[in-house]
């Protein structure tokens, strides 16, 4: 069997310790640095008597250290829970208490790093506080004498747990997809194989690591021994396009807001960018004139446009840049190892062009949802992932996205289910009834709206729910817009129609 | 020093980011990026309002967190461009 991410990278620091690997603020971690940051976590959680299997759960930004820690669990024999840096500590202790974590190693300047403190109260959960400051971003500050050498790193079981990742899900029922290292390998390998990825590539990462794909345009780049230029926002683009000229960057990945943002206030040619090879682009439908626009100001750039799930690892397809003219609109064709086909509700393949499900066979398919085996069953059907995205295929076996089968909103790249919202709002005295839907946003491409019902004796208004919301929710899931309303529109059998509230 | 400049600043960051009239939750050293207080569109936000409420055209080459990352560097700022 193929090397585990791990060890690929352990090879890579043995071959080339001297190579740049992960580049940030005025910080540079070579790959021999790297490997000796990885080896100090390992001794830290060994400390911690982790045993084979544990869960680690990593809350902090984007930086070196995130990297070390990651890599650090499965020298371990642990698997990481990355959680979404932006949510608040109760949904974070929610989603600790859920996955049975051991550890939370995570930043003690994070905003809810002292409310999760005391929302995980009593829990046998041991905390690893790690300073990002800007003065303690070296190697050494890092290790903190844990550099203990370690020689080798145990094998990694390929199809053991290496990492839960919580897509989205109520505070009643979250949902974390489970990846084993075989499929974190194989989805890498496909990427770094289309993307043509060499020890002399140097990417841009603006992109969450929490975040599948920010955690596929990590796990590439380490794979391939190139090196990464980690930024952890993109709240000042031209600070951000700067650097990525300042360290010649050949890649660069985004969503589509991402490039709505670099488009915006900035003007690409004012930067030298002539070394940018690739750019990719996913996490939902990017409009046709941003397209257009980033070709533009970027000629020497091959723009690939990819679709995908945290379900698939990450990537499940991506366009030839050759095809982006000729296939304009598609998601293009499976990457490597990977089957699609378009299924209808009975499961039934349907004929080419019509619309139904989108499912996929391949490595980097799931092995489930963590202890939801009722969930894991419905994705999980016969084999094939259920995506819940509805699309189609052409008479070239290319895949065109046509909505979702399943309600949720996208905000950005991030996934927003309606009744987390819903739930959120619901528990404020004065709610009746709420019902949350998505309504179009120029930089994001869907925002939040929220419908209330107050009750009679109630007189909430528009702040009041707002404030209420960013206790519960992460900044992005708070509703842009709020609407008070005599009764919300339902269908005959008493289901709320959404459609009816955008 | 707060002055109406200031707070006029952190009344638009209460109102719109924390949705409160509450001073206290924002002191005029906070980093609005460190607390989580805005994003990458609120940053944007920010921005809009500084050149449309406040009448002070951002350059590109002004948009860095030394300019725009709290009350009082947004203030400082702004002072300097009028």
């Amino acid at each position: 069997m193929a090397a585990s991410l791990l060890h690929t990278v352990i090879d890579h620091a043995r071959r080339a310790p001297e190579a740049s690997c992960l580049l940030w603020q005025q910080t540079r971690w070579t790959y021999g640095e790297l490997n000796t940051a990885i080896a100090s976590v390992a001794v830290r959680l060994q400390r911690l008597q982790l045993r084979s299997g544990d869960r680690v759960a990593l809350l902090l930004r984007n930086c070196p250290q995130y990297v070390a820690l990651s890599y650090g669990v499965f020298a371990a024999g642990g698997a990481v829970v990355p959680l979404n840096a932006q949510e608040r500590a109760s949904v974070l202790a929610r989603q600790i208490e859920h996955s049975g974590c051991r550890v939370l190693a995570g930043d003690p300047h994070h905003p809810e790093w002292q409310r999760l403190q005391v929302a995980l109260g009593s829990s046998d959960v041991q905390l690893l506080p790690v300073a990002i400051t800007d003065d303690e971003t070296s190697v050494e500050a890092f290790c903190d004498g844990a550099a203990a050498a370690v020689a080798e790193f145990a094998a990694v079981d390929m199809h053991a747990l290496g990492m839960l990742i919580y897509t989205s899900g109520t505070t009643g029922r979250p949902k974390a997809v489970m990846l084993s290292h075989d499929n974190l390998r194989a989805n890498t390998a496909a990427i770094v194989q289309y993307l043509a990825l060499t020890s002399s590539d140097r990417g841009a990462c603006v992109l969450p690591f929490h975040f599948s794909y920010g955690n596929s345009v990590l796990n590439t780049h380490l794979a391939a021994g190139a090196s990464l230029l980690i930024e952890d926002n993109l709240a000042f683009p031209q600070v951000t396009l700067q650097r990525i000229a300042d360290h010649g960057c050949t890649g660069f990945a985004g969503v589509p807001s991402t490039f709505t943002l670099l488009l915006g206030r900035t003007r690409l040619h004012d930067y030298d960018l002539k070394k940018l090879r690739y750019v990719t682009q996913a996490g939902g439908p990017m409009p046709t004139s941003i397209t257009t626009r980033l070709r533009e100001a970027l000629p020497n750039a091959q723009l690939f446009v990819m679709y995908g799930q945290t379900e698939a690892a990450a990537r499940i397809t991506y366009l030839p840049p050759s095809m982006l003219e000729t296939k304009l609109g598609s998601v293009g064709v499976p990457v490597a190892d990977t089957q699609v086909t378009i299924r209808d509700a009975g499961d039934a393949l349907v004929s080419t062009g019509q619309v139904g499900e989108i499912c996929v066979r391949g490595p980097g398919v799931m092995l489930g949802y963590w202890a939801d085996a009722e969930a894991s069953q419905q994705a999980l059907r016969g084999g094939w992932l259920r995506t819940g995205d509805l699309g189609h295929m052409d008479s070239d076996g290319f895949i065109y996205i046509d909505g979702r089968a399943v309600e949720m909103i996208k905000v950005g790249a991030f996934r927003v289910s309606p009744q987390e919202v819903e739930e959120a709002i619901a528990s404020l005295s004065g709610v009746q009834e709420v019902a949350v839907t998505s309504q179009p946003d120029e930089v994001l491409g869907q925002s939040i709206k929220a419908v209330i019902v107050q009750a009679a004796d109630a007189s909430l208004d528009e702040r009041a729910v707002k404030a209420h919301c960013r206790q519960y929710l992460a900044t992005y899931k708070i509703p842009k817009t709020v609407e008070f309303a005599a009764a919300l529109p339902r269908t005959a059998s008493g289901k709320v129609q959404r459609f009816k509230l955008a | 020093m707060s002055t109406a400049l200031h707070d006029q600043i952190r009344s638009f960051i209460l109102e719109n980011y924390l949705f409160t009239n509450d001073p206290s939750a924002l002191a005029l050293d906070d980093s609005l990026l460190g607390r989580g207080i805005v994003d990458s569109t609120g940053m944007l936000e920010i921005i809009y309002f500084i050149e449309e409420q406040l009448g002070v055209k951002v350059a590109d080459q002004d948009m860095i967190p030394d300019n725009l990352d709290s009350v009082n560097r947004i203030a400082k700022y702004v002072q300097s461009k009028r």
